[in-house]
């Protein structure tokens, strides 16, 4: 009697201090909401009040009326996009021989890979602007839809690699004694297999495109702008447009969101798990 | 080649080729160019200078503060997210089943760019209308919402700017962790309390040293990443006031794109390319491999 009451108490100041932890951290998220749905003028009132004392959509409106951000969303979708079907195709092929026909070279392949991972962006976007200023692609589309790739290549191999490591052998030999060629057998029976980890991976590099930074500032100056760059601008361009901004903070990371809530479980396992292979 | 050879080339060959063309020949050129003097603005100008860049770039008193700043910046933020981070996990395995809801919400800044993480947090410690410093007031720490200057105080930016990175990445810490803590057999710790064990004791030596390689590769994960930010702080101060908050790979940009210096931006990003790759080394030797050993 004794100890269970005490387990009780014990339990409900458990749950007391996950629910003040969990609070606090969803806190600054909630706080740029209620800001992005405040007036304009009251955004930067003194001092600062955490909910709206009237609900308007003006920041809304105006960062869509606006030219830029609109395109950049265009640009940020497309560059994605692309980046996301290049690295993705590239990739699967390549995680799939190299896990299913070990060797040495497909081993230092995956190694490479690796250690790509660990290069900062920075090192390796000083001689991509020039690779890409002599092959006549800074500021295009598909400049940076390649420097996007250099970064999501070695990802979506790690993380394919993570997904072939659980298809047995066994699968590709019963194909091939069913007369399959070995690229049959990959496309007829292995991939269809492999759509969910497929999905995963694609929704990684995705986001990390989407969420670049660095390469879309170095590479990019007029017409191919991205999304953050122009967020980033509000503050420069505009004075101190916060209400602007967070509208189109709003806008840009809403959407990932709602998707990483619908997926939670699968992303959260392939979050960890190419973070912990990689 | 054998039929099987044909195959495995076949397959690995675009990626190989795109790897090659994007980072191995880019890291191949960044290396070239460190030995020049190179200037963008002048393009034209390319004069073989041998050591000389990597000698002015290590005797230059602002890149080496700004190196010294990554790892003050990295080994702080890994700190707080290490610690809040596994302290979460902690009281989410303690809340076993009933945690669902409580990590779906904790997992959601995973998921927010870096950028608008940045943002978020200039707009709450900024001068003025930050609201961080009127709650700090309102908690009677502080007396006046002016006392802390968070990001223009030269003395502490450097930590303040750590604060989004420390909210954006504790939950990739917390998740991770509580992942291996769910692998703990539940009869070692049952064991240990049949056997008088307290709950400190038992986490101190039962959960703990199970805990060893999990927390190695958070540490060198989460501390490659702090060392390699640029989008955060620039985000929030653009390195400064008077480079206060300049990190590293800020300082490489700034002296590629502000002064056009390519030779010795190249120079220095090779550098940091090194000093990643020996990190990376050490977390293949003392981590990757015993796994698929």
């Amino acid at each position: 009697m004794h100890r269970a009451a005490r387990l009780n108490v014990s339990g409900v100041l458990i749950n007391a201090a996950a629910l003040v932890l969990v609070l606090s951290y969803a806190l600054p998220y909630i706080y740029l909401l209620m800001t992005s749905i405040k007036p304009a003028a009251d955004v930067q009132q003194i001092p600062p009040s955490f909910f709206p004392a009237v609900v308007s959509f003006e920041n809304f409106r105006e960062v869509l009326r606006s030219s830029t951000l609109p395109r950049a969303f265009v640009n940020s979708l497309t560059v994605a996009v692309l980046t996301t079907a290049l690295s993705l195709s590239v990739a699967v092929t390549a995680a799939y021989v190299a896990t299913q026909y070990r060797r040495r070279v497909t081993t230092i392949f995956l190694l490479f890979a690796l250690v790509t991972r660990m290069v900062p962006s920075v090192a390796l976007g000083v001689p991509l602007f020039q690779l890409l200023k002599s092959l006549g692609l800074l500021d295009t589309i598909p400049g940076l839809v390649l420097a996007h790739t250099s970064a999501a290549v070695p990802l979506a191999l790690l993380l394919m690699s993570a997904f072939f490591e659980g298809v047995p052998k066994e699968l590709e030999e019963a194909a091939r004694m069913d007369g399959c060629t070995r690229f049959q057998a990959f496309r007829k029976i292995i991939l269809p297999v492999m759509t969910g980890g497929m999905a995963v991976t694609a929704l990684f590099t995705f986001i990390t495109s989407w969420n670049e930074f660095l390469y879309a500032l170095l590479l990019t100056s007029e017409a191919t702008k991205t999304a953050p760059i122009v967020i980033a601008e509000y503050n420069s361009v505009y004075g101190l447009a916060w209400g602007a901004m967070t509208a189109a903070a709003v806008l840009y990371s809403l959407p990932v969101i709602i998707v990483t809530l619908a997926l939670q479980k699968q992303i959260v396992g392939g979050l960890t798990f190419g973070a912990v292979k990689g | 080649m054998s039929g099987e050879d044909r195959f495995v080339f076949c397959m690995l060959a675009p990626a190989a080729a795109i790897l090659g063309l994007l980072v191995a020949y880019p890291v191949g050129l960044l290396v070239f160019d460190s030995f020049f003097k190179v200037d963008t603005i002048t393009p034209h100008i390319r004069e073989w200078v041998g050591l000389q860049n990597y000698f002015d770039a290590l005797t230059s008193k602002r890149v080496v503060e700004s190196a010294l700043r990554t790892v003050q910046y990295s080994v702080f933020a890994l700190f707080f997210e290490f610690t809040f981070g596994f302290c979460a996990a902690l009281l989410f395995s303690a809340l076993a089943g009933q945690s669902r809801w409580h990590r779906t919400i904790f997992a959601l800044p995973l998921m927010v760019p870096p950028i608008v993480a940045g943002l978020l947090w200039r707009f709450l410690l900024v001068g003025n209308i930050g609201i961080l410093n009127y709650g700090l007031v309102r908690l009677g720490l502080i007396s006046d919402p002016e006392a802390i200057a968070w990001l223009s105080s030269e003395d502490i930016v450097i930590y303040s700017v750590s604060f989004a990175d420390i909210w954006l990445t504790t939950s990739f810490v917390a998740l991770v962790s509580y992942a291996g803590l769910t692998n703990i057999p539940k009869d070692l710790l049952e064991a240990a309390r049949i056997d008088g064990a307290n709950a400190l004791k038992r986490f101190w030596h039962v959960t703990l040293p199970l805990m060893r390689p999990v927390i190695a590769v958070v540490v060198i994960v989460r501390g490659v990443d702090a060392a390699k930010t640029f989008d955060l702080i620039w985000i929030q101060t653009q390195g400064g006031p008077s480079h206060a908050s300049e990190v590293f790979s800020m300082n490489i940009y700034q002296r590629m794109v502000r002064f056009g210096d390519l030779g010795e931006a190249s120079a220095s990003g090779t550098l940091f390319l090194i000093v990643m790759m020996i990190l990376a080394a050490f977390s293949y030797w003392k981590i990757w491999r015993p796994v698929h050993a």
